[in-house]
């Protein structure tokens, strides 16, 4: 017993000051490595895009290319947008910043312009040998009517996509055909969608459709830039309106053959393997990971139309520099490096996100981005697809989007009047944008 | 009859414990096709714990163990003293005291971020382990002193003064007497800070730039808004690296928070 | 010691830790409160006509007053359970406190795979053949049971919080009293009534504020649990501020725990004032 006693203790010592010397070897080692032979530039790259470890390792390895080429040392690291607001906003405050160059998407960007944190990039001048698709010089554009100033430079893009399980196709409602969901025909509309969910659950009795309704999904993205816009024209300036009304009705339906626990999905990728769902609407990147890891599972199609149009939203992420960042020459750098179209190449074959040069072309190998890739070019073929920007609110974006969520909560989820909810809620919508001075969407 | 009582309610307390925390570890090194289509996963990969230590996870870890133990030698300098005051004398005010020192952990830090991110920075502790651990200290502080007052405030006043009694000097019943009978209590209380400390994401990930620490480096995609894209096991691998040293801490400190049954009444 | 300065021994022993809290966190404070009341409209008034207050209240109710009560009484009949000397007790109790080390939101995220409608439990209950089909949990359909998830993994993870501090009053209930207590023949209730619980007073008091502080600001297991729609103080608080991006309106929802905290922390210490004798 007593032997026991002192065996158990000694390997607990032991143990203890393994651990001890590891920890403080490593510390001492940390704080006393040997200066580098040359000065390195260290710069800071923070992020709200690639935060997944397989894509932050990725980075860090494009990142060591642009090392050897420069000299340049960059640290990539993922925050959350808020995080980065705060962080930019008090290193400005006090006057001691660390970020050198920010990437985000044009809406967050656009909030950071909205508070005043970003250099203007124009100074900068061209970046050659590359070509920006039409869509992200808009955008640019849009930034420098409100803020007088270049705030970003196009990084990657990406939209929303239909991703279905292949088991779905042997329950497709007549009038509709593998063809024409995979093309996006004229058939393909959301009534279609809303016939395949039916007939799935009466073969089935399950709910297999997957919307990502949970607190950190964008859901609201479908509602003003998909269906709003398929059924209305417009994001905004329709908002009650009859043919509003109409599209209601068939988001009310729809959500009777989706999955119950959509309301806590914050991307589809997870419910699509687990087989939680057949068919799934969400942005490209929350669905790639399904995609890598099961491509001959799923296909990925473009999202169906409605009675005027297939409404998709191009999204963007962006390259900006915070005001009064340090090694500003070294971060444009990066930027010229990111956008290079060699480069563009080579991200979009590793995540969920497309080049924005056109130059980038690129020979797709991965089996999972490819069907992706394929969707989103039918998407973009489609001859009735009228293309939609998020409008760049600023600090109003919250409040715009909790409309449309609002909307969704109470006609959808609580069954009230669609009529007496949009007429209660179209009044707060206008004030936005009269405040803004902005047009309607 | 007792026995059995006790068997089966330690069964359950085990069952209830550990099927979580099983299936969490081993879900972590769970192949991804396998996990999705398993109940439990059967072929097994080191893939997710190989991509976070490229991302120097292991820095970060020893960032956040010099973070834990300087959290836990401050607050205790400067929280075990109120705690002695507040659990032994009866003063004015005292009830009050507590109160304030409550309130000071009742804002969410995400509220302060900004002002507190611009006073470290001003101050020269941005972007240091020390002034992570100053902050974490601030955290934890109002939990040790309550904690410490409870238990300081039971440890039995005729033992003390038994000490006077054979001539010992104030610092010395302090040492000999009242500081062991509190030990497991100062234990519990030593556990709660670093634990504080280790968990601890929004001050870290907002008061570091190019430093780090473990949650901020790698709990990052459960943050809203951020890599809802991200497979499960990667989570779960995240989850392990988070617990483990974790758990090895509480292994340790776990001898003194049993001190021996009943430790006031041993005359 | 000359008296004089032994009066002042206790507030110069509790001075270090109020300077360093004021120094460190009162200049943010003073921000949120400036934050949280002027403005126009004030973000305060805005909280407080705001329709959500009647649901923020009624969540935030329920699951601070099933949890909360829930996990003392566990905390007490552990501590009870733990006094016990028996083989293998260092162990059971080691894995009892085990989810301490367990980050809020990786507990929340562990209990939803286990939980979801193809989770853990449900695939191992349908393969054994116990169900035949998945029992919900979770989504909006389903609050009522997402409100009974919430309370599981709450219990799970936070207990050890409570007991630890419980356990460390009850050892140091002298054995002595309990020994009389044998003999004069009261039983267990007898016992936790007249003797433990008068002298574990104060643990209990500290262990309900330390809990009830926690739980009010207690988000990232919501939102995974429950998406958006189980609304409390604190996920407005979260809700406001980086969805919809008006610090305003969450700092005074931030201010609203606060007072909520400091309300119900003067019931826990009026209430539970240990009682004359027991120190």
């Amino acid at each position: 017993m007593l032997s026991k006693a002192i065996v158990t203790r000694t390997i607990a010592i032991i143990i203890a000051v393994i651990v001890i010397a590891a920890v403080a070897g490593a510390a001492i080692y940390m704080f006393t490595r040997p200066p580098m032979e040359k000065p390195v530039i260290r710069i800071l790259f923070a992020s709200t895009q690639l935060a997944p470890p397989a894509e932050q390792a990725f980075m860090v390895e494009l990142l060591t290319e642009f090392y050897k080429e420069t000299g340049i040392d960059v640290s990539f690291l993922p925050f959350g947008y808020v995080d980065i607001a705060n962080k930019l906003e008090a290193e400005i405050k006090a006057g001691r910043i660390t970020v050198s160059l920010v990437g985000g998407l044009s809406t967050e960007i656009d909030f950071f312009a909205s508070k005043g944190l970003l250099e203007d990039l124009g100074r900068f001048g061209a970046l050659g040998g590359r070509t920006f698709l039409e869509a992200a010089i808009r955008a640019v554009e849009d930034h420098k009517k409100i803020y007088g100033i270049t705030t970003f430079v196009p990084w990657m893009t990406a939209t929303f996509v239909v991703v279905i399980n292949n088991k779905a196709f042997d329950y497709l409602p007549s009038g509709l055909t593998k063809d024409d969901v995979v093309k996006g025909t004229e058939r393909w509309t959301w009534d279609a969608m809303l016939a395949w969910a039916k007939n799935i659950y009466e073969k089935t009795g399950k709910r297999l459709v997957g919307l990502p309704a949970g607190a950190g999904g964008l859901l609201h993205r479908l509602l003003h830039g998909y269906l709003y816009v398929s059924y209305t024209g417009y994001q905004a300036q329709k908002f009650n309106s009859p043919e509003a009304v109409q599209m209601w009705g068939l988001l009310k339906e729809l959500w009777r053959y989706s999955h119950p626990e959509s309301t806590t999905w914050s991307a589809m990728a997870d419910p699509l393997l687990k087989e939680d769902v057949w068919l799934a609407w969400d942005h490209t990147a929350r669905v790639i990971s399904a995609l890598k890891t099961s491509p001959e599972k799923f296909t990925v199609a473009p999202v169906p139309k409605g009675p005027v149009g297939r409404g998709y939203i191009v999204v963007l992420a962006g390259l900006a520099i915070p005001k009064g960042a340090p090694n500003q020459e070294e971060a444009w750098k990066l930027v010229e490096f990111l956008t290079r179209p060699s480069t563009q190449a080579r991200i979009a074959e590793r995540v969920g996100f497309f080049p924005v040069v056109s130059e980038a072309t690129p020979a797709i190998t991965d089996p999972g981005v490819k069907k992706i890739a394929e969707g989103v070019t039918a998407q973009l073929g489609a001859r009735d697809s009228i293309a939609v920007a998020i409008p760049p609110l600023g600090g109003k974006a919250g409040d715009f989007i909790a409309i449309y969520r609002e909307a969704f909560e109470r006609i959808v989820l609580k069954g009230e009047d669609i009529g007496a909810v949009l007429s209660g809620l179209e009044p707060k919508l206008k004030a936005i944008f009269a405040e803004l001075k902005m047009p309607e969407p | 009859m007792r026995r059995v009582w006790v068997f089966i309610i330690s069964m359950l307390i085990i069952a209830w414990i550990t099927v979580p925390i099983t299936y969490t570890i081993l879900s972590s090194f769970a192949d991804l096709v396998d996990y999705y289509e398993n109940v439990l996963p059967r072929r097994y990969t080191l893939r997710y714990y190989e991509e976070y230590l490229r991302l120097g996870v292991g820095e970060a870890l020893v960032r956040s163990v010099l973070v834990g133990i300087l959290t836990i030698i401050l607050s205790m300098i400067i929280g075990l003293p109120a705690g002695y005051a507040i659990g032994r004398y009866v003063f004015r005010g005292r009830d009050s005291l507590k109160l304030a020192i409550l309130f000071f952990k009742v804002i969410p830090i995400a509220i302060m971020a900004v002002p507190l991110a611009v006073l470290f920075i001003r101050v020269g502790l941005y972007d240091t382990l020390i002034g992570i651990a100053l902050i974490h200290t601030a955290i934890s502080l109002p939990f040790v002193v309550l904690t410490a007052s409870s238990v300081f405030g039971s440890v039995p006043r005729d033992l003390e003064e038994a000490g006077y009694v054979f001539g010992m000097s104030g610092l010395q019943v302090m040492l000999r007497i009242t500081l062991p009978l509190a030990a497991p209590g100062i234990a519990a209380t030593a556990l709660f800070a670093f634990l504080i400390s280790w968990n601890e994401i929004v001050a870290a990930i907002i008061l570091s730039s190019f430093n780090r620490t473990l949650p901020a480096a790698v709990m990052t995609p459960y943050v809203m808004g951020t890599g809802g894209e991200l497979p499960d096991p990667y989570k779960f691998a995240a989850t392990t690296i988070m617990v483990t040293p974790a758990l090895i801490f509480m292994l340790y400190i776990r001898r003194y928070l049993i001190a021996m049954w009943g430790a006031a009444g041993v005359r | 010691m000359p008296s004089p300065l032994r009066k002042h021994i206790p507030y110069i022993l509790v001075a270090p830790s109020l300077a360093y809290l004021a120094f460190f966190i009162s200049y943010p404070i003073f921000y949120t409160f400036s934050l949280a009341l002027f403005g126009n409209p004030s973000p305060m008034v805005e909280v407080m006509t705001s329709p959500r207050l009647g649901e923020v209240a009624l969540y935030t109710t329920l699951i601070i007053a099933t949890v909360i009560p829930a996990q003392i009484v566990i905390a007490i009949f552990a501590s009870l359970f733990f006094l016990n000397r028996f083989r293998g007790r260092e162990l059971v109790l080691y894995l009892f406190i085990a989810p301490l080390a367990i980050n809020e939101v990786a507990a929340a995220l562990i209990w939803y795979t286990m939980l979801s409608s193809s989770g853990f439990l449900n695939k191992l209950l349908i393969n054994t053949g116990v169900i035949s089909a998945p029992i919900y949990f979770f989504g909006y359909e389903f609050i009522d049971r997402t409100l009974l998830a919430i309370f599981l993994t709450e219990v799970w993870r936070a207990t050890p919080i409570v007991f630890i501090i419980i356990y460390a009053g009850m050892q140091m209930i002298s054995r002595d009293y309990l020994e009389a207590a044998d003999v004069f023949g009261l039983n267990l209730w007898q016992k936790l009534r007249y003797i433990i619980l008068p002298l574990i007073k104060p643990y209990i008091q500290t262990a309900l504020i330390i809990r009830t502080l926690f739980a009010l600001q207690v988000v990232g297991p919501i939102f995974i649990l429950a998406g958006e729609y189980v609304r409390v103080l604190a996920t407005e608080v979260v809700y406001w501020y980086s969805m919809r991006l008006n610090p305003g309106v969450a700092s005074a929802w931030a201010l609203l725990i606060g007072l909520v905290t400091l309300l119900l922390g003067g019931l826990y210490i009026k209430l539970l004032r240990p009682s004359a004798g027991a120190t």
